[in-house]
């Protein structure tokens, strides 16, 4: 029987292991294969059946694999002397000292170019009201203004997008239902990307985040 | 049932692409999700619409079209779900609706048939399906090599099938 090419990837789609476009690929092909979606279901019961029924990996299964394991380990610890482990683990400090700060080093805000002469970087759209806790829900949200023709687009956030909106302003007040969705003693948090009148995304804010405190 | 296009029977159609576009609405939205049987459901009666309307123009395999309208419902299903739990609570947990008696009797007999296999199929089951571990990993853990990995999973899958035939 000739195997498909994707009937290898079933396992990989079955656990979550794909990334979007490869997934797309494997789900548009089942839809036209037959074979794979028959083979993938019946794996599909199989996992579940796994999955669900985890006393069938009787215990003497487990522990071993735990013993092997272990076993795996007491190999790896003889491959060096005591000396040598000192050493490599002197390497290891030195080198996650490197790779902690080489990234703080480079973290630089994005460029974006603005009409293809003036450059404004990410970071010089600065949000002004709300960044602290406050103790009633906020009017207006303000940000610092860029330049002329720029379009701002703020969001709010409880955890998921709260309300979107579009402006040229550099204030949006908020909507009455959207305020009456704010809860006190949440955390919420907001951001603004700014685009050019062309539609190129130009500067985008941190994500600052506030409380709305009870009132006293 | 009439048919704007004779070459597709909607009869046979529906047969053959409800399980395959339920089996993708499970996946994208859970079995625990209490509506992916309406998704479903409404995906189908979609696909006959539009293969009644002549939407189907032959441009792409019957499969493909179905899988577009497929994945597009799943999406606006998902944006319409956030938008309406943004103010609800969450669904309480659900049987899987799978769980039929029969189904269930099937679980048990697949459970039964992995408990009497031999320990070193049931043990790279257990590390490569329960534990979803990488291949290259379960082979490390067992000190044999990837290959053997592939095949001893393999095995065990036919022995399962094997069995539940009888």
């Amino acid at each position: 029987m000739i195997e498909c090419k994707y009937e290898g990837l079933i396992d990989r789609y079955l656990l979550n292991k794909m990334g979007e476009g490869e997934r797309n690929e494997f789900e548009e092909h089942y839809f036209n294969c037959a074979s794979c979606f028959a083979k993938m279901t019946e794996r599909d019961e199989v996992i579940g059946v796994l999955k669900r029924e985890k006393s069938v990996f009787a215990a003497e299964v487990r522990p071993a694999i735990e013993t092997r394991a272990a076993a795996w380990h007491d190999r790896v610890f003889a491959f060096f002397t005591p000396k040598q482990w000192v050493l490599a683990g002197a390497a290891a400090a030195l080198l996650v000292a490197v790779l902690t700060v080489t990234p703080l080093l480079r973290n630089a805000p994005p460029e974006f170019v603005l009409n293809g002469e003036e450059t404004v970087r990410g970071s010089s759209l600065t949000l002004i009201s709300p960044v602290i806790d406050i103790h009633a829900v906020p009017a207006y949200f303000e940000w610092k203004k860029l330049g002329e023709d720029v379009q701002y687009q703020v969001s709010i956030y409880n955890g998921q997008l709260l309300w979107k909106t579009s402006t040229t302003d550099n204030t949006v007040s908020l909507p009455d239902d959207i305020k009456s969705r704010m809860i006190a003693g949440q955390k919420y948090s907001w951001q603004v990307k700014a685009f050019s009148k062309q539609g190129t995304l130009i500067a985008v804010s941190s994500r600052v985040q506030f409380t709305v405190n009870p009132a006293d | 049932m009439t048919n704007s296009r004779p070459e597709i029977d909607l009869d046979e159609l529906v047969l053959k692409y409800r399980p395959v576009v339920s089996f993708r609405v499970r996946k994208a939205l859970g079995g625990a999700t209490p509506d992916w049987e309406d998704v479903a459901d409404e995906i189908i009666t979609q696909v006959i619409e539009k293969v009644k309307n002549g939407e189907f123009r032959g441009d792409s395999s019957i499969g493909t079209f179905i899988y577009t309208i497929t994945s597009r419902r799943i999406v606006d299903h998902i944006r319409q779900r956030t938008k309406v739990l943004r103010h609800a609570p969450e669904p309480s947990a659900f049987p899987d609706p799978h769980e039929t008696v029969e189904n269930r009797e099937r679980s048990e007999q697949i459970a039964e048939i992995v408990k009497g296999l031999k320990p070193k199929f049931r043990e790279v089951l257990y590390l490569y399906y329960y534990k979803e571990m990488p291949r290259e990993e379960v082979a490390k853990r067992l000190g044999i090599p990837a290959r053997r990995v592939s095949e001893r999973v393999n095995y065990a899958l036919k022995l399962i099938k094997k069995s539940l035939k009888k």
